[in-house]
């Protein structure tokens, strides 16, 4: 129990974290804010890791919560290493059609194996 | 709107006389061009090429299988024979053809630019071709003989015969990547490069065609670069992941395989139909029906097309569920498809026809890509699939796609363009001629591989049962039609290029941004800026338009 | 050289158009380069496809097989290449602000960040060697289907993924160089945001090979 409530808590570290980065934005990024999503990171990483000796509790929803962390980071590296939350919205359509088309080829691939 | 476009216009003795063609001469000033019209060039002249070759081999495997049991070649050959050809049209001349020839000289023109976005990375893609075309004909010096796998280098064959598979799929890698290199180029310069005033909807539809096409080869082509790659670590290794023996799925390599190769078929296509969008309102002297129709249904069929691969593994193992979505998928794909062909002949309608070789070449490709598609949908209905995969009606339904849609809108760009890249004028009776020819020995060499098919006769067999002889007979008397039309209107068009009348700048008053600038264009496109049609590409002024 | 690639030739009074493919393009550089990236994606994306499949398969192999790996390991190379992708983006940050020097530094501790990575993941492998656990080897050819598999694709995905740091990094040296003399500089970025944005995408796809290797327990 104590360890979602510190997944909570983390959480909502990083997010006000980064909403003290956001409010000095233009396009340009400070090396604070570069710092801070660092940490972010380094903690999500943390995370995956504690979570992962935790697979006797969590059982199948193990793999879910560390790609879940994962893509997290994903997502924090893209709008922010990657700029992408400032870019124009043409990117984040890219992007999107993308991995779009990515999660369907692994959708119909987990169908045609779960129905064989 | 100036009528000016429509006219041919008067270009001074100094203009006329200084073109891309002559600016700069010696060997060393093509081989190292930045210039994408000398680079369409190059690419044309090695594309032609290896088409012969690998028209060739389609040649001797019709000779082979004029009679039931061995001709010429016995079954090892003919299976590299038939694998060779796959490889070298699809990989050398079908997917590259029209964009790397006429995207790269003309979307630059139509767009009212001069030159792609990365001009040098253009160069570098035809270099990479150069160097997959050596692989890929090596197979035929090096190593144990060409790949004899089919081109589709099914695991795990592919993976233990002892034929020069890993030679024939770094080909494929390569040209791969010059592919990707090609599609990346044409979505900058479409998005970035465009003359002031011209939005995405005032392109040609030919821009559109190739957008969508572009966009293929960048998200499809690498899925296919790790499959080969996988397939020759399991070579390199002795062992990998699709090798039953060892846990593998040789399904799952299929899967992948189809996964880009299906979407692949689109980058054959899409180009083709923005060819045929460019030559039908020209010669109808009336705007396109339904410009939006069409440019959307081109990037609706790039996109559905990356969700139908399983209709090419109906038969492998696949789950039936899985096999029952995909067959739906597949028939969505054809309704763009579909809407572009209405449209088409929408625009034929009434308009002011000017029957000349590029048209016959575009109606051609209406009549064989209705054959084709249609073919396509009975293979793509699960239970007949059942009966036809792996039969000659396979084989003469993507022929008839691929060959008598993409070829011929391939020719008929040729004929369309040859004025505007030359600045000569071919000879348009001997043109019409070896159109007919090539089309009538087109219809005789495929339509009966449809009728065999459905009788039962296997494909990438050297053999078969006495009661397929009589259509194959005709159909291999076909392909020595076929090929006396092809020859004949390469002929025509060589002879041109030596001895051609010279040509106006608009020959066929077309009013796209190509035709604005001289025959041949000067080294950077224009002299003057190009007038942008504010009605839309097609704006023909004329009282059905008004 | 030059003189080779050089087309542009002199012609008397000709005419340039506003939007002519040679001029320099920021925004076309940059959006040249995501669409390397997503070549790069899909790339990879085919490997994480077929590791999909096979984990579904061999659940349970999977699983065994991992407990070779070191989880520490692992968690250390995440750390060196978030580091690094950090000090890239400072990196930029600092050549947009003109400290040109700084730039470089940051850049080269990017390099040696990727030094790091490629020493431990060379450790790692050795080990797994040593092991005969590589395809083909002694031990690998004697363990159950789903366990060659994983290895199979641990190599490849992460000799892939090493292979992509090695570019990245020499990317990143070629960027120092032109920072170097001036070629690169703040009203001219391109080039060294491109660097950064190839290195982020080496830095994501870690981020995914990370857990599904080391991490299932």
């Amino acid at each position: 129990m104590d360890l979602f409530i510190s997944l909570i808590l983390l959480n909502k570290i990083i997010y006000i974290m980064e909403k003290i980065n956001v409010k000095k934005h233009e396009h340009q990024f400070s090396y604070k804010e570069h710092f801070g999503t660092w940490i972010g990171l380094v903690l999500l990483t943390v995370m995956t890791v504690s979570f992962s000796s935790l697979w006797t509790i969590l059982g199948e929803l193990a793999i879910v919560t560390a790609l879940f962390i994962a893509t997290s980071k994903a997502l924090v590296v893209l709008e922010y290493f990657m700029h992408l939350k400032f870019d124009p919205k043409l990117y984040r359509v890219m992007i999107t059609v993308v991995l779009g088309l990515f999660a369907f080829f692994m959708i119909m691939l987990t169908i045609d194996y779960l129905t064989r | 709107m100036s009528t000016a476009t429509f006219n041919n216009q008067e270009f001074s003795e100094q203009e006329n006389s200084l073109n891309y063609l002559n600016a700069q001469k010696g060997v060393f000033s093509w081989l190292f061009t930045l210039d994408h019209k000398r680079i369409a060039l190059l690419y044309l002249y090695s594309i032609i090429s290896f088409f012969l070759v690998g028209a060739s081999l389609g040649i001797l495997m019709r000779l082979e299988l004029l009679n039931p049991g061995r001709d010429l070649i016995g079954p090892q050959t003919y299976n590299e024979v038939f694998t060779l050809h796959g490889v070298i049209m699809i990989f050398l001349f079908i997917i590259p053809s029209i964009p790397a020839v006429f995207g790269n000289f003309m979307l630059p023109l139509m767009l009212g630019t001069d030159d792609v976005a990365f001009p040098k990375l253009n160069l570098l893609s035809w270099y990479l071709y150069i160097l997959g075309a050596f692989f890929a004909l090596g197979t035929l010096v090096f190593g144990n003989g060409p790949a004899d796998t089919g081109w589709t280098f099914y695991a795990p064959y592919s993976v233990k015969t002892g034929t020069n598979v890993s030679m024939a799929v770094m080909a494929a890698f390569i040209l791969g990547f010059s592919s990707i290199l090609t599609g990346l180029n044409f979505i900058v310069t479409i998005h970035r490069l465009r003359t002031p005033g011209m939005s995405f909807n005032k392109m040609p539809l030919f821009a559109w065609g190739l957008y969508a096409t572009s966009w293929i080869q960048v998200l499809a082509t690498p899925v296919i670069g790790i499959t080969l790659l996988m397939i020759f670590a399991e070579r390199v290794l002795g062992v990998g992941l699709f090798d039953p023996s060892m846990g593998g799925d040789p399904i799952l390599y299929q899967h992948l395989f189809w996964i880009y190769s299906h979407p692949a078929v689109y980058i054959m296509a899409l180009p083709a139909m923005g060819i045929v969008s460019e030559i039908i309102p020209t010669f109808s002297q009336r705007t396109i029906f339904g410009y939006k129709a069409i440019a959307y249904s081109s990037m609706a069929i790039a996109i559905i097309g990356y969700f139908v691969w399983g209709h090419h593994m109906f038969t492998s193992g696949m789950s039936g569920p899985a096999a029952i979505i995909f067959s739906i998928l597949t028939f969505l794909v054809a309704i763009p498809t579909a809407i572009k062909v209405f449209n088409w002949v929408a625009t034929l309608y009434k308009g002011s026809i000017n029957i000349q070789p590029p048209l016959l070449f575009a109606l051609a490709f209406i009549f064989n890509f209705m054959i084709g598609g249609l073919t396509g949908l009975m293979n793509g209905a699960l239970a007949a699939d059942i009966h036809v995969h792996d039969t000659y009606f396979v084989v003469g339904h993507f022929h008839y796609v691929m060959f008598g849609g993409t070829g011929f809108a391939f020719f008929g760009a040729m004929h369309y363009w040859f004025p505007k890249i030359y600045g000569k004028n071919f000879n348009r009776k001997i043109a019409n001629i070896s159109f007919w020819i090539f089309f009538i020995g087109f219809q005789v060499l495929y339509f009966p591989m449809l009728v065999v098919g459905i009788m039962g006769m296997p494909r990438r067999y050297y053999d078969y049962l006495p009661e397929f002889h009589i259509p194959n007979v005709i159909s291999t008397v076909g392909s020595w039609i076929l090929a006396s039309g092809l020859l004949l209107m390469i002929g025509n068009l060589v002879y041109a290029y030596f001895r051609g009348s010279k040509a106006v700048s608009n020959p066929w008053h077309g009013i796209t941004l190509e035709w604005q600038t001289s025959s041949p264009p000067p080294v950077h496109n224009f002299n003057k800026m190009p007038e942008l049609n504010k009605k839309g590409p097609y704006h023909f002024s004329n009282a059905m338009d008004a | 050289m030059q003189w080779m690639l050089n087309n542009k030739f002199k012609m008397k009074n000709h005419f340039s158009l506003p939007n002519s493919g040679h001029n320099f393009d920021a925004k076309g550089s940059k959006l040249g380069m995501w669409l390397f990236l997503f070549t790069e994606l899909l790339l990879f994306g085919g490997l994480f496809l077929t590791y999909l499949v096979y984990r579904n398969l061999y659940h349970e192999a999977f699983l065994q097989s991992s407990f070779h790996l070191n989880k520490w390991a692992g968690f250390t190379n995440t750390i060196v290449l978030l580091t690094s992708s950090m000090t890239v983006a400072m990196s930029i940050v600092a050549l947009k602000k003109g400290a040109k020097n700084k730039a470089i530094w940051l850049l080269a501790l990017t390099i040696i960040a990727a030094g790091i990575f490629m020493v431990i993941k060379y450790f790692e492998w050795s080990v797994k060697f040593e092991h005969g656990l590589f395809p083909g080897m002694d031990h690998y050819m004697s363990m159950e289907p789903g366990e060659k598999i994983y290895f199979f694709l641990y190599f490849f995905m992460t000799g892939l993924h090493g292979l992509h740091v090695i570019i990245g990094a020499v990317f990143i040296a070629v960027v120092i160089k032109k920072i170097a003399n001036s070629k690169v500089n703040k009203d001219r970025v391109s080039l060294h945001e491109n660097a950064g944005l190839y290195w982020h995408l080496v830095d994501l796809v870690w981020i995914y090979l990370f857990p599904l290797f080391y991490l299932i327990r």
